[in-house]
């Protein structure tokens, strides 16, 4: 079926009266965003990227006309482009059939100019329309225009980090809409696969040495025409994805919800007129543009900031594919912000430590879209689009870092390459918080966010048959804790607005296990004045498979570390770690009507070690890493899910919200009693807790006491801990590896620390 | 555009309003005198006279002291020069033994010590602990947030501040008369 092609664009509505001369003279003379006819995608690119230059306003927008002139018009019309973005996204969703976008909602349908910039998306997950606006914008700087020609019907897609993509998981695929034999807009569409043909099972492709690990390639290319998948695309999905018909239905999804953006755009432009249709969508992303601006300028603070911030992969003496990846490695993400008068945000990452040879490296390209998603969470939320990219500039990150491999290691693996740049991204919402907070904006500050561990399943299923894919746990973590609250529990994700973890009982349906728990974790969301919204656990008992392998992953985690988010004196998540056991005695406690295994329990005597007898007990894993056997009937799993980080001096938290916790038995004896200087006692009768105010005051005077006398002068220690650096004491070999590349790639940042520590000038670790 | 009463902005900042006008708030457009009644809220509440320029953090607070631009707790403990990170001027405890840590993380909640440490800085007038900064050895303090006071001040707020000074980062500067000391 070839596109709907209307036979003539229906007559431009008659302008109204009243627009101010300037504003009226640009769009006669062409300047008011809108391009000439005929004019070639690449002329209008090298045009817009003038204007913004020249004027300061995308695509010379210094009076936004549409908007001015009719500001109903202008606002109906955004709302019926998310209804066409949204229902994309739920037509995409319920065609693709794979439990990462069926389930979960992992994906995203947007909206967006010939020349690529994203003007409205869907729900799902934000990060992608930044990466679909670049992508789009090297089809044009390629001259894919010329050779080899945008059709209408075309179908373009991509998964290749070097040519736009993040990680080959994520499937770009994008859609020319044409009016009257002109391409007006694209429609664009990602989804994460269930499986890329990554060299290990699975979309979440830690372990990929080297890019030609990365599974199966899609780069840049035309993949259909009429709007049909050419038949070599679907044999290449099914020689080269473990689960083709996951593959094929994300396919068809992404694409089913694209022509869904197009058909309902014509009809759009048919009612509305194309030059409206034109002006309309750039002056969504100008506003876009300026809301960011005016945001940061109203509610943020001009100087500068900074936030370090660290990640492991400590992979030394596991299960791993190559020789080279014996090895621990620590991530050195450093984030600097600068803010100037004109509230332009500068942001850098000097000091950025090396590639790894493992799927954890991402682009610059890669990166900007990244921190689309995080500044649609705390920045420039309303109207989301590509405006909000032009209103910060990334200083490009240090040549061979994680954050730009390329230049150095142009086969560096992208299998996961969210992994440290959404722990990185993490400091955006801190460095905001303070900002916000120092401007008095309290309700809109978030402390830092949690982390991303992730399961996979491979092997034979319970209906016979072989499947590969992601759980969709790690959709639903803690919340930041707020300036004036605790975060919010289970509801919340750093990568997509739309936290959903699906339901349990169709997860069993996906995979061949059973929940014998999806519990709150105790004390998950750091300890501080306010806590982050906790996280959960998933206990899951392996049944009606012959073996499948469970994939730790990291997408994001930390397991030797904590997040360094102490914000205004809290302490920091504690790090992720799973357990495992296989061999187990579930069935005859199941048999025995004994207690089984529901939650993780206490940290010191974890119940999986507790209550069961096994083979092999793992009760307390670095992660990340995939099962060195497959787990059989009867095995279990302990995956915790992070809550985000807290808020303030934990002797600060309100005694009564402790003692909430304990009764909800979201908190721990322990720790209302050691850190936050809560004394209670639990009453047996009520079966609650009690606080005695009294006591509780006097302990915590007495803690504040004993923080004073404890502590040293800053100058004392930093002699003493400058001959502990000299001596390199207590130090990993991944901590000494990663100052020696962080200071090697950023000589600015190791002049820097080497003054810090008034070290000598040929210093290394 | 929006405007609260002060009184319902302390509700807000005391964490006492309902959540769905929270929520109200949020989604509103944001009022332009926050700022101002802001400081206000946060002025009456310290025990001492110095103006507020900037508050930092919950505790620590930006004040004019005479010529003086410096950091200063609500207790009414300075830290002296904005522009030099005021850790330099706290006290410091640091947890580097699984023991240390195990004051506060146990068991699988423990991170190693071998890769990170945890630093606690305290205010040494009141024992409110500032900051905690998780880090490995080696790592410089962060110096969270250096404001650009005089162009906040003159170009943004439209109320230019006396005695203008270079939005520069002292820490260095501050560092260079620390002698190291034989051990």
């Amino acid at each position: 079926m070839s596109p709907k092609q209307p036979k003539q664009a229906l007559p431009r509505r008659k302008t109204k009266t009243g627009a101010k001369p300037k504003a009226r003279k640009a769009a006669q003379r062409g300047t008011a965003g809108r391009a000439p006819a005929r004019e070639s995608l690449r002329a209008q690119l090298e045009r817009n990227d003038r204007l913004l230059r020249e004027t300061g306003y995308l695509f010379g927008l210094e009076e936004m006309q549409r908007k001015q002139e009719d500001p109903g018009t202008y606002e109906a019309v955004w709302q019926i482009l998310l209804n066409i973005c949204n229902t994309a996204h739920a037509v995409g969703c319920r065609v693709s059939s794979s439990p990462i976008a069926a389930e979960g909602g992992d994906a995203l349908w947007s909206l967006h100019l010939p020349t690529g910039e994203a003007v409205c998306t869907s729900r799902g997950i934000v990060s992608h329309p930044g990466l679909l606006s670049l992508l789009l914008r090297s089809y044009i700087e390629a001259g894919y225009e010329d050779d080899p020609g945008i059709r209408a019907g075309d179908i373009y897609e991509n998964n290749d980090p070097h040519f736009g993509g993040i990680h080959s998981a994520d499937f770009q695929t994008t859609v020319p809409i044409f009016w009257n034999g002109r391409l007006i807009a694209w429609a664009g569409s990602v989804t994460h696969v269930m499986d890329a043909g990554f060299v290990l099972p699975g979309s979440i492709g830690f372990m990929n040495p080297d890019c030609f690990s990365d599974g199966v390639p899609v780069v840049a290319e035309r993949v259909g025409e009429n709007d049909h998948f050419y038949p070599w695309y679907e044999k290449r999905m099914r020689s080269r994805t473990r689960v083709p018909d996951w593959t094929m239905g994300d396919a068809r999804g992404r694409l089913a919800g694209c022509l869904t953006i197009r058909d309902r755009v014509l009809a759009l432009v048919e009612k509305y007129g194309l030059d409206f249709f034109a002006d309309v969508t750039r002056e969504y992303i100008e506003d876009s543009r300026r809301y960011a601006i005016s945001r940061v300028r109203t509610q943020a603070v001009p100087g500068r900031i900074r936030k370090s911030n660290f990640k492991d992969l400590a992979m030394a003496g596991k299960r791993v594919l190559l020789p080279v990846q014996n090895v621990d490695c620590l991530f050195n993400l450093p984030l600097e912000i600068t803010i100037d008068v004109d509230a332009k945000v500068g942001i850098s990452l000097q000091g950025a430590s090396g590639w790894v040879p493992f799927g954890q490296n991402i682009t610059p390209d890669a990166l900007v879209s990244g921190m689309l998603n995080a500044y649609s969470h705390i920045v420039g939320f309303d109207m989301f689009n590509w405006g909000a990219a032009a209103a910060w500039s990334l200083v490009e990150p240090p040549a061979g870092s994680w954050a730009n491999p390329y230049p150095v290691n142009y086969f560096a693996s992208s299998g996961v390459a969210w992994a440290p740049a959404v722990v990185w991204m993490s400091s955006l919402y801190e460095a905001f918080g303070r900002l916000y907070w120092a401007r008095g904006f309290v309700e809109e500050v978030a402390a830092g966010a949690a982390t991303t561990m992730t399961a996979e399943f491979s092997g034979t299923n319970q209906y016979g048959l072989y499947t590969a894919g992601l759980t969709l746990e790690q959709a639903c973590n803690g919340g930041p804790a707020r300036g004036i609250a605790d975060g919010e529990t289970s509801a919340w994700c750093i990568y997509t607005p739309n936290a959903d973890f699906g339901n349990a009982e169709v997860t069993e349906l996906y995979y061949p296990v059973l929940y014998l728990g999806r519990n709150v974790e105790p004390d998950s969301g750091g300890y501080g004045k306010f806590r982050g919204g906790l996280g959960h656990t998933a206990v899951w008992l392996v049944m009606n498979t012959p073996g499948i392998e469970y994939q730790c992953g990291c997408a994001g985690i930390r397991s030797k570390l904590c997040g360094n988010h102490g914000m205004f004196g809290a302490y920091p998540t504690w790090p992720d770690r799973p357990a495992y056991a296989s061999g187990t005695n579930l069935k005859e406690l199941v048999a025995a009507r004994q207690p089984l295994l529901h939650e993780r329990g206490d940290p010191e005597h974890p119940n999986i070690a507790r209550n069961l007898q096994a083979d092999v007990i793992e009760p307390n894993l670095i992660a990340p890493f995939v099962t060195p056997e497959p787990l059989h009937e009867w095995d279990v799993i302990v995956h915790p899910v992070s809550g985000s980080q807290a808020l303030g001096d934990p002797l600060e938290r309100e005694p009564e919200f402790v003692q909430q916790d304990l009764d909800d038995g979201w908190g721990q004896e322990r720790v209302a009693a050691d850190v936050y200087g809560v004394v209670a006692k639990f009453d047996e009768g009520e079966r609650r807790w009690s606080v005695d105010v009294a006591a509780t005051a006097q302990k915590r005077a007495a803690i504040r006491e004993e923080r004073k006398q404890r502590g040293v002068p800053f100058r004392e220690w930093w002699q003493a801990e400058r001959e502990r650096i000299l001596a390199k004491e207590n130090m990993a070999d991944a901590v000494l590896a990663m100052w020696r590349s962080s200071m090697e790639l950023s000589p600015g940042y190791a002049a820097e620390l080497r003054a810090f520590w008034k070290l000598p000038d040929d210093f290394t670790f | 555009m929006s405007q609260y009463d002060i009184s319902e902005l302390e509700r807000l900042i005391d964490g006492e309003l309902p959540w769905a006008r929270v929520q109200e708030i949020m989604k509103d457009a944001k009022d332009a005198d926050r700022f101002e009644k802001w400081v206000a809220i946060l002025q009456a509440r310290v025990p001492w006279k110095e103006p507020i320029l900037l508050p930092l953090t919950t505790a620590l607070f930006i004040v004019r002291k005479g010529r003086q631009r410096i950091v200063k707790c609500r207790c009414g403990h300075e830290f002296g020069d904005y522009r030099v990170n005021w850790k330099l001027a706290a006290l410091i405890h640091v947890r580097e033994t699984e023991g240390q840590l195990a004051e506060v993380y146990r068991g699988t909640e423990q991170p190693d010590p071998t890769w990170i440490q945890i630093r606690e800085y305290t205010c040494p007038g009141c024992g409110t602990q500032l900051e905690v900064e998780a880090v490995p050895r080696g790592c410089p303090p962060d110096f969270e947030l250096l404001p650009d006071l005089d162009t906040f001040y003159r170009a943004w707020l439209g109320r230019p501040l006396p005695d203008a000074v270079a939005c520069e980062d002292k820490t260095l500067e501050a560092m260079r008369r620390w002698r190291i000391e034989p051990r």
